[in-house]
């Protein structure tokens, strides 16, 4: 991550959530719908006073409850705007039914889950169990690993988002407490550098409610035959579609970003460390940062492990995963959530199947920790190299699911 | 061509004094022989029937005449009799139904109503109230030409009460407007069409039945930032109102949100199959309460919409009936007014033939007898002068006659309908009370105690 600052660009010390609404702010959106929830609430703060002392020159729409901030956003963005909110866990829940229309509509959002686990047990602690739960539904998901990622990534996501090959909605995810409150060196890319990457706003292309051109947004389809269902599934084709245009798209994204404000992250998958790997873990989001300094500990003492990061989970660049693997003998996948009635993880799950597609016979291994804040430290990731090593070698084959922090 | 106004008849106000058929004698030919009045009132089967001209719209009087004496009139409506064309050949009275143009012996010649150059003779004499001058069709002349702003064809049941609304008030609100309509009879007949045909002019959306308010909310915002001043409307049902929409609907209200939010309440989830909602009334068959061993529908009475919104201090609140049209177009002026500074909510009755039960020809019948017995009072607000009534009932009807006109209260027990009577009563006393106490003369009295303590 080599930083070239521009000119009037600034250096801020923040949390995620801060760096989130300072990407919103330079994202110069059109209208921001909040209602607070643990762990984001300070992010919807930062943005309300940036709205209030003008440092953010957008409608500032205070709701009373998530349902409706997706709900409002959705008339905004049919009605041309540019939008943005964030939330976490039950609020994610609470908004479920609009929120399972966005991509359906194509209207591209930018929303922020500051992830969290879902209730019950009662908890208000990161986790991504809330957003893994939303995984399946048609919104883009990218998940960060630092403050600088999300400010970055806030930002792209706009990019991403109204691409008119894409036109989805996107999630950018950054870890409950560990990024949302953890404070860190972060850099302002200067406005005018954002505004010359963003471009002129245009988000009105698709669905429309404008009576300067008249139309029915959303009319009803289906049935057992004929035009209805047809209507349907070409909804359904050209929202897969536009899921997998936006792989190579973010792709692009990210080295355009590169030209205009000097930094690049991994769009899709970051390999760290896998010259010559015989294993391998595959991580996402803030626990990469423990996982890398276990890597390269271990690098140290001379083992040949490496570690892929997925930044992008929806859609899943599975070629890319695999790709990143090649060569290892064994993998430990490590899931902050759980796949009910699969016992793994979502992504131990998806580098399974991108596995099966590639013909692979790789063995791998799911190991879940980090439930409800709990910290996956050095010493966690150690013992999954450990039980990877194992398998890489012939010494073990995989097994259960194994639960980092099950003896904490 | 345009509407005119005209005479209508309440036959059942009628007590057969004759004092119209009089008074016409008198204005018309200087006479108190009721034989000479060109009004005029028949018994028959214990109730009264009305002769007289009702300047049709397609006369056949007129086109009877061989010598053209008879024209309707463009400007007036009135059917004009020219006294020097008239060959007193009668065949005039020969195509006319309705005994409206008879010759007049001591005359010796045709007479008919002329309607006493507005302002009939006939209908000032009507004590009972059973004649008036009925200028409804103002409505019709104001707003005929503004175009319907939904496609033809909508497929609402026969004789739906929500189509006549949807394209009374859009029609009104005009073309710069966006049009969410909630699951529902709405959308259900078509307003946002199906396989990409829309059954609608101006742009228009399904919300979910949960987010109509927050969804206008965004859309109003966005085109007031930017300077465009678009209508933000909304015609739900009352379930998506009451019931599931209530939350966002609080919100926008509490927020000030600038929305016409339109609540066309047919007491239940009609297009779904008829189930309970929370502004069905107490003692209603609906589809989830319904009648039987150990249930006679309904055992709740309905939450009062239009008052809970009141409460959120709204811009503008009213409720209307399609049986009263003048006063629902009024308010309808008020409610867009209103949406363009605030919050602005229309309850709108609208009884339902297919899950109320009762012949479709009797749609503004309901409508009009839920008024006439108090069980829909209506009324307005505004924070500025507070609640009004605006048709007030003095002598309401037995509660029996509305519903007895339709069947899901045909189980209605005597304690029942005792029931919704008391309920009727002590919600039109609240309304009559919130209206004589207006919010300026209490803030005067209170400001008065003040400065005396």
């Amino acid at each position: 991550m080599s930083a070239v600052l521009k000119p009037r660009s600034r250096v801020v010390v923040c949390d995620a959530n801060e760096a989130a609404a300072w990407g919103v702010a330079l994202s110069r959106v059109d209208m921001v719908a909040v209602y607070p929830i643990t762990p984001q609430s300070s992010l919807v703060e930062f943005l309300a006073k940036f709205i209030v002392d003008g440092t953010l020159s957008a409608e500032l729409v205070d709701v009373e409850g998530e349902h409706s901030v997706m709900s409002v956003l959705q008339g905004a963005a049919l009605a041309g705007a540019r939008t943005y909110t964030a939330t976490s866990g039950p609020g994610l829940a609470f908004m479920f039914e609009p929120y399972l229309r966005a991509p359906g509509l194509r209207l591209p959002l930018v929303m922020s889950i500051v992830t969290r686990d879902t209730l019950t047990p009662q908890c208000v602690w990161g986790g991504h169990q809330d957003a893994m739960s939303v995984r399946e539904v048609g919104w883009i998901q990218i998940y960060c690993e630092s403050a600088q990622e999300v400010l970055d990534t806030v930002i792209m996501a706009y990019r991403i988002a109204e691409h008119p090959e894409v036109m989805l909605p996107v999630n950018v995810c950054h870890d409950g407490n560990y990024l949302s409150f953890a404070v860190s060196r972060v850099e302002l890319p200067a406005q005018d550098a954002v505004d010359a990457f963003l471009g002129d706003k245009d988000v009105n292309w698709h669905a429309a409610l404008d009576p300067d051109r008249p139309m029915a947004v959303d009319p009803l389809t289906g049935g057992s035959g004929g035009a209805g269902p047809r209507t349907f599934t070409r909804y359904r084709q050209g929202h897969c579609n536009g899921m997998q245009r936006a792989l190579e798209v973010i792709s692009e994204v990210h080295e355009d970003w590169e030209k205009h404000v000097g930094r690049r992250f991994a769009p899709l998958v970051e390999a760290y460390r896998m010259d010559g790997a015989e294993h391998a873990l595959v991580t996402i989001g803030s626990m990469t940062g423990a996982a890398k300094d276990a890597i390269d500990e271990a690098r140290a003492r001379g083992e040949k492990v490496g570690l892929v990061k997925v930044k992008t989970y929806r859609p899943f660049p599975g070629a890319t995963v695999i790709g990143a693997l090649d060569g290892v003998k064994a993998i430990g996948v490590v899931d902050r959530s759980v796949s009910f009635g699969w016992n793994c993880g979502p992504v131990y799950q998806d580098v399974m199947t991108s596995l099966a597609l590639a013909r692979s016979a790789v063995p791998a291994l799911s190991f879940i920790g980090g439930l409800a804040g709990a910290d996956l430290t050095i010493g966690h990731f150690h013992r999954a190299i450990g039980e990877v090593a194992a398998v890489a070698r012939g010494k073990a084959e995989p097994g259960r699911t194994l639960w980092l922090n099950e003896a904490d | 061509m345009g509407a005119y106004s005209t005479i209508s008849f309440d036959a059942p106000k009628c007590d057969g004094c004759n004092d119209c058929m009089l008074a016409c004698a008198q204005a018309k030919s200087g006479t108190d022989e009721i034989a000479r009045s060109r009004i005029e009132v028949l018994k028959s089967n214990g109730s009264f029937e009305l002769a007289m001209c009702r300047q049709c719209g397609d006369p056949r009087c007129v086109q009877n005449c061989p010598a053209a004496a008879l024209e309707k009139n463009d400007a007036t409506g009135v059917i004009d009799w020219d006294e020097t064309k008239c060959v007193d050949c009668l065949l005039c009275t020969v195509g006319c139904t309705y005994a409206g143009i008879a010759y007049d012996r001591a005359a010796g010649h045709v007479t008919k109503c002329d309607l006493c150059d507005g302002d009939p003779a006939c209908v000032k004499a009507c004590k009972p109230g059973a004649l008036r001058y009925v200028t409804t069709a103002r409505i019709y002349n104001e707003v005929g030409q503004l175009e319907d702003l939904f496609a033809p064809g909508l497929s609402g049941c026969q004789g739906c009460n929500t189509e006549l609304l949807m394209r009374h008030t859009l029609r009104r609100v005009g073309p710069d407007t966006v049009l969410a309509t909630p699951p529902g009879c709405v959308p259900g007949m078509g307003s946002v069409g199906y396989n990409g045909q829309t059954g609608t002019k101006v742009p228009v959306f399904h919300p979910l039945l949960t987010n109509t308010a927050s969804m206008l909310a965004g859309v109003r915002r966005f085109y007031k930032r930017k300077g465009r001043d678009v209508t933000a409307m909304a015609l739900a049902g009352d379930g998506g109102t009451a019931d599931v929409g209530f939350q966002s609907l609080s919100g926008a209200a509490e927020r000030g949100e600038e929305i016409l939010y339109i609540t066309v309440d047919n007491e239940g989830y009609m297009n779904t199959g008829m189930q309970r909602s929370g502004c069905t009334p107490y003692g209603a068959w609906t589809s989830t309460t319904p009648v039987g061993e150990r249930g006679q529908g309904k055992t709740q009475d309905a939450k009062n919409m239009p008052l809970v919104m009141m409460m959120h201090n709204c811009a503008y609140v009213a409720t209307a009936s399609t049986g009263f049209m003048e006063d629902l177009y009024e308010k309808l002026d008020r409610a867009i007014a209103a949406s363009k500074r605030g919050f602005a909510y229309l309850h709108v009755y609208s009884p339902c033939t297919t899950g109320w039960r009762f012949p479709s020809q009797q749609n503004i019948e309901v409508a009009r007898k839920a008024v006439e017995t108090n069980f829909v009072v209506l009324w307005e607000f505004d924070p500025k002068n507070g609640v009004r009534l605006t048709r007030p009932v003095d002598h309401p009807l037995p509660l029996a006659e509305y519903v007895t006109m339709m069947g899901k209260f045909r189980h209605l027990s005597g304690e029942q309908l005792e029931h919704i009577q008391a309920s009727v009563d002590k919600h039109a006393a609240f309304i009559s009370r919130l209206a004589g106490e207006r919010d300026a003369q209490m803030i005067r009295h209170l400001a008065a105690n003040r400065t005396a303590a």
